[in-house]
């Protein structure tokens, strides 16, 4: 008898440590993803009185976005703007961590990291300092090296969202540099000391020793970095509402827009479960591959 | 043992202080209600907005007013929409878009005021006070929807001084105003020093739309499901402005996102005219050391120009109890006595929106000093009807994308006006 009720509580114990967590992750990510998918299977539009309360569509959301050619060139659009901002991110995050890793250095840490603890509102207002045409910082800039174009970052349709990168870019190269940081001063010192001793150069050092060793750090930057990068809307608000003619416009930028602007909640959703799918698909292969080669090293 | 209940009795003390929610209401007869306000122009707004709460407050001893500032109209508007549609209180009474009247309406978002209108003594005279330009949209299903508030109109600003200095005219047709922007725009080699004439792409259907009505056609129709993109003084309007940097090198090339930087450019002399909301009239002329001029947009035929009202009304908005809903619409009411009216534009720009506002002694005395503030209100008076109309925020986003498409020279100006009205027509089609 005293032996059973021991085993209950046992089990129930762990159960009510997590229930507070587990009652916010039901709350507010497993109950609005469920909703979203039954929801993106609904025509559902709040400024037509027929479709107020939800029909059912079948696949007709997914059909009507992925028919558009708008919406794939906003899904390209993010596409392209994730692969641009990651990788620079990362790499110039790492240059940045092996440079501000020397003691000698550590005070330009607070200079590489400052863009971090600004919100991303403020640092887009002062980047739209920056791309202002005529006498913005860049076109002055380059100005100066006799070069009178391009004038018009953000209108400028084959600018526009690399300007959104360059802000990006800028913004959160020094907070993934912390990881990286934290990263390069766990690496065990006598592993370099023997590579030293054996004749190894520094890229040797580098490419053999030091980003293998970071693999982890790695895997949860850039986790982190693809999630951020497909997160971030509020500098395509401030700089280039999406424009021009889209051109700029992001998955998110675009889901606020059919959500609060079209007033189409069935579309909205389905959006979500295509952004939520992306983000598993990503997260889930970039484990696989990364376990993948843990496990052959 | 003990520890382990500890815990167990920690944790659901813990998971209870986190979701309890409420607090106990005070029971008085006093109404509390909130005003949600955006911050559009460059002006002390909030100060002059709590001044006006507080006043209200001393006249109605049993109302409270508290002003909630949310940023730009885009961010009050989704603030009333997240609030109502997750079942909250949304503030009573909100300034927004006075064209997201059919969208607002259609999702139940807010209310009708035709009932309390119908309660109020000499409302016909009130609503009749009213510039009519800014009543347009303001009527639906045979209700009447919202109150003027701080409206504005597009308007052409012309640096006076540099123009006569030049020997010119006032531009009064499409050839002038080309003609004397190309004039006055100055190059030092390649770089241009001086831009005759500045054509912001913020909110671009709003500043195009006076050069549309002055090709012969408004891009949107009387009923609330019609749109004339593809019209043929549509297209014109959209290759004049194309011509303006292509063919006389009077304005920059392409889409403008230089809404903020043009307003200092005309100020500081760099621009010789600019296009931009008679919201920025205060702050052009205490700045501007030269002579100022204010008028439509000119047409295509001799003689004519042409401007839309842009701006926000005051909206009651959906879920209010009775004394709620009285409270508001004598706050807005209130917002919109003569006086008050006169002060708003005297202090921020915007046009008065009350015809007995212009008799107010400090609107005559500042109408005096200033006479472009006047000027304001004439050229509404053959003002065309902003775009609104039924699925508002998927229609203008269909223009936006071809009307930057041509001015960016991506599309021909009548490929990318079939193009969008096509998609128009499509969008609207659930509607007709």
């Amino acid at each position: 008898m005293s032996q059973l009720r021991t085993k209950t509580k046992v089990h129930l114990l762990p159960y009510l440590l997590i229930l507070p967590t587990l009652l916010f992750v039901i709350l507010f990510t497993i109950y609005p993803t469920i909703s979203s998918i039954v929801g993106s299977f609904f025509q559902q539009r709040l400024n037509i009185p027929r479709y107020r309360d939800p029909v059912f569509y079948g696949i007709g959301n997914y059909t009507d976005l992925l028919g558009s050619a708008g919406f794939r060139m906003i899904l390209g659009n993010t596409l392209r703007y994730v692969a641009a901002v990651v990788p620079t991110t990362l790499v110039a995050a790492l240059g940045f961590a092996l440079w501000l890793s020397h003691k000698r250095h550590a005070r330009f840490r607070i200079a590489i990291f400052h863009p971090t603890i600004l919100p991303m509102v403020s640092a887009a207002t002062i980047w739209m300092f920056f791309l202002t045409p005529d006498y913005g910082l860049f076109n002055t800039f380059l100005r100066f090296f006799g070069y009178s174009g391009p004038e018009n970052w953000a209108a400028n349709p084959n600018m526009a969202l690399w300007s959104l990168v360059l802000i990006a870019f800028w913004k959160d190269a020094g907070f993934y540099m912390i990881f990286y940081l934290a990263g390069i001063q766990n690496l065990p010192g006598d592993v370099y000391e023997a590579a030293k001793l054996d004749g190894a150069g520094p890229l040797t050092i580098f490419f053999k020793f030091t980003v293998p060793l970071l693999r982890r750090t790695t895997l949860f930057v850039t986790t982190v970095a693809v999630i951020g990068a497909f997160r971030t809307v509020d500098h395509v608000f401030i700089v280039t509402q999406g424009g021009p003619s889209s051109r700029s416009s992001l998955l998110l930028y675009h889901l606020w827009q059919v959500r609060f602007e079209y007033l189409n909640i069935g579309q909205a959703s389905t959006i979500t479960v295509l952004l939520v799918a992306l983000l598993l698909a990503f997260t889930i292969s970039n484990f696989v591959i990364s376990e993948r080669r843990t496990t052959d090293a | 043992m003990p520890k382990k209940v500890m815990i167990v009795v920690l944790m659901v003390a813990l998971a209870t202080a986190v979701f309890a929610t409420g607090s106990p209401e005070p029971e008085t007869e006093t109404v509390a209600i909130e005003i949600a306000y955006p911050v559009a122009i460059d002006a002390p707004v909030t100060e002059i907005l709590d001044g006006y709460a507080r006043a209200f407050e001393a006249e109605n001893p049993n109302v409270t007013v508290k002003p909630v500032y949310a940023g730009g109209y885009g961010d009050v508007k989704t603030m009333i929409q997240t609030t109502i549609d997750g079942g909250g209180d949304a503030p009573a009474l909100a300034v927004m878009l006075a064209t997201d009247l059919f969208d607002l309406a259609n999702a139940e978002y807010i209310e009708p005021m035709t009932a309390l209108l119908d309660d109020m003594p000499g409302s016909d005279a009130y609503l009749a006070d009213f510039l009519s330009a800014f009543l347009a949209n303001s009527y639906y299903m045979g209700n009447m929807w919202s109150l003027p508030f701080q409206r504005s109109a597009v308007v052409l600003y012309y640096n006076a001084d540099m123009i006569s200095d030049a020997g010119l005219d006032v531009p009064n047709d499409w050839d002038s105003l080309a003609e004397v922007a190309s004039a006055l725009t100055v190059r030092d080699g390649d770089t241009v020093t001086q831009w005759g004439i500045e054509w912001p792409s913020g909110w671009p259907y709003w500043l195009f739309q006076p050069l549309a009505m002055g090709g012969g056609q408004n891009i949107v129709g009387d009923d609330d499901t019609t749109v004339y993109f593809d019209d043929p003084g549509v297209i014109d309007a959209i290759e004049y402005y194309i011509s303006l940097s292509a063919d006389y090198g009077a304005t920059p090339a392409g889409v403008q996102a230089a809404w903020g930087n043009v307003v200092p450019n005309f100020v500081s002399g760099n621009t010789a005219m600019i296009v931009h909301s008679s919201g920025s009239l205060s702050s052009v002329l205490s700045q501007a050391p030269f002579e100022v001029g204010v008028m439509g947009i000119p047409g295509k035929r001799r003689g004519t120009s042409y401007s839309v009202p842009g701006g926000g009304n005051l909206y009651l908005v959906s879920g209010l109890t009775d004394a709620e809903r009285q409270a508001a619409f004598d706050l807005a009411v209130f917002l919109t006595d003569p006086a008050r009216a006169a002060d708003f534009s005297i202090q921020t720009g915007y046009i008065a929106t009350r015809s007995s506002a212009f008799e107010d002694a400090a609107m005559k005395e500042y109408v005096a000093a200033n006479p472009q503030a006047g000027e304001t209100r004439s050229i509404l008076a053959d003002g065309g009807k902003e775009l609104s109309l039924q699925n508002l925020g998927q229609v203008r986003s269909i223009f936006h994308n071809y009307l930057q498409a041509a001015y960016n020279g991506e599309m021909s100006a009548a490929a990318a006006m079939r193009a969008a009205q096509e998609e128009a027509d499509a969008a609207l089609a659930d509607f007709r």
